[in-house]
């Protein structure tokens, strides 16, 4: 186990610091235990979100990601994000322009107007695979930070679509989390922490919030979500854990507009990888701004204070 | 006549639910083309066989079917993709991408119709709100004042490391998407709604 310390770029996206700013204080914090050091990506904007933005225009979209990845370069880092649909801007940006001389030349035409250029020398990892990572972290390392195990509660793993997939473009080091059929390495992230992660149906489909959808027909959206919930809570689900906040937020708020459109109640708590790790090293609730859910975390908390 | 998908115009539900394929009037043979390149993939190996549809979530909830995209793609139907509805009821979730047994990207033919359907003009204004918010913000979810103070009870400076707190940046993020023409793409659009 290394401990050397691992230092990168925080690139925080738009959802994490302007609606769920406790996964960012996570984040954060809990690297320190785990010798990741988050060093703040000054002057970074929306990754953009590939979807939403993507659709409009695919050029503005690299050269957009590329005005962030170019802020690391400057600082000669690699990133490390939190969210999935920041990965696929950030990541597949810096890997189609590393590849494509062409689409790299066109993209520097336009930045060098705003005397910026890319160049093609940082790397960027979710933190979630940094954590699994054993050179970086890795099980041990994560299962010895964990001060107050999260025993006695099931949690369903969201695995959002982005950072996986489409997997044939993706180059994740070893197997286990290229895997977008059926990956295990969430679930055993989950299971370091004390808390039993559980197996459910047709686990890999999406939330329903991206491509736009989420902003374009809220209620097909939602449908998604639903059915999403109902698989879940077969299975015992007292949560839900996420790599991703934009599917938090479709989620947590959905949940709300689920019950308000369909007249369906849920109240299933959705955690973020980081805010559940925060909470097995010890950070408080309000540490964590979980009072900031709308979906209320006490079920989730008070059976967690039941199980120890 | 009603519409399955309620559309206002007449004429334009009349032409999207008459299912005879006519190649001189309906096809522009450059559209394959233009698809393959900007999706990057190449549609034309399709085989219709439908894995892309089966693995979509948004399939069986809506008239969104992918195949047909895939398959209008290859016919060169490229009025009928741009001004289909459903043309943005794909997630991108990309699951039908991962099962290709062509190993295309279905996903990305979608966001090649979209890209061009946008530079007509056909484009829902969400998608144009999130341009206005980049353009003002730097952030398609921008910061708000609730948001502010609950940051300083974390322990969280008000604002993040971003262009929130470094506005200086901001002037570079606006050139770049009006050197694009995005900005200019959607104010007329968004004018055009009022």
């Amino acid at each position: 186990m290394s401990h050397d310390i691992h230092k990168y770029a925080f690139f925080l996206g738009c959802i994490a610091p302007n609606r769920y700013p406790g996964i960012e204080a996570a984040a954060i914090r809990t690297g320190k235990k785990l010798d990741i050091e988050l060093v703040p990506l000054k002057g970074a904007s929306c990754c953009p979100a590939p979807g939403a933005f993507g659709s409009i225009d695919l050029n503005v979209w690299y050269a957009m990601a590329a005005r962030n990845l170019i802020l690391a370069e400057q600082m000669n880092m690699d990133i490390a994000l939190i969210c999935n649909g920041c990965y696929k801007s950030i990541w597949e940006v810096n890997h189609k322009l590393k590849h494509n001389d062409e689409l790299r030349d066109s993209v520097n035409e336009v930045l060098k107007e705003v005397d910026m250029e890319y160049k093609g020398t940082s790397n960027v990892y979710h933190l979630a695979e940094l954590y699994y990572n054993d050179e970086v972290c890795g099980l041990n390392k994560l299962r010895d930070s964990v001060t107050t195990p999260l025993s006695g509660v099931k949690v369903a793993c969201h695995y959002g679509c982005h950072l996986l997939k489409p997997a044939k473009d993706r180059e994740f080091a070893g197997g286990a989390i290229g895997d977008s059929e059926h990956p295990m390495w969430f679930e055993e992230l989950v299971d370091a922490l004390g808390a039993e992660a559980v197996e459910y149906r047709n686990k890999m489909q999406c939330c329903g919030a991206g491509g736009g959808v989420r902003g374009y027909d809220i209620a097909h959206s939602l449908d998604i979500t639903n059915e999403k919930l109902t698989n879940m809570t077969a299975a015992g689900a007292d949560a839900i854990a996420d790599t991703c906040p934009f599917c938090q937020l479709q989620f947590d708020r959905g949940q709300f507009e689920i019950g308000q459109k369909f007249g369906v109640e849920w109240h299933v708590p959705v955690l973020h990888y980081c805010e559940m790790l925060g909470l097995a090293q010890g950070m408080s609730p309000v540490e964590l701004g979980l009072d900031l859910h709308q979906t209320s975390c006490k079920p989730f908390l008070d059976k967690l204070k039941g199980g120890q | 006549m009603t519409s399955a998908k309620a559309y206002k115009d007449a004429a334009l539900a009349a032409r999207l639910s008459d299912r005879v394929y006519r190649p001189a009037e309906d096809s522009d043979p450059s559209f394959t083309a233009e698809v393959e390149k900007i999706g990057g993939t190449a549609a034309h190996l399709c085989f219709q066989c439908g894995t892309c549809t089966g693995s979509c979530p948004s399939a069986p909830r809506s008239s969104y079917r992918i195949r047909t995209f895939m398959r209008r793609a290859n016919l060169g139907m490229k009025d009928v993709c741009l001004n289909d509805p459903d043309l943005w009821l794909c997630t991108t979730c990309y699951t039908c991408s991962d099962r290709c047994p062509r190993d295309l990207i279905p996903t990305d033919v979608i966001m090649a119709m979209r890209n061009m359907a946008a530079k007509q003009g056909i484009v829902p204004k969400n998608f144009l709100a999130t341009v206005n918010f980049i353009y003002n913000t730097g952030h398609g979810v921008p910061n708000n004042d609730a948001n502010r103070v609950a940051r300083v009870k974390l322990g969280l400076e008000p604002e993040p490391e971003t262009t929130c707190k470094y506005p200086e940046f901001l002037p570079a993020i606006r050139k770049i998407l009006e050197a694009y023409g995005t900005k200019q793409l959607a104010d007329k659009v968004l004018s055009e709604g009022q």
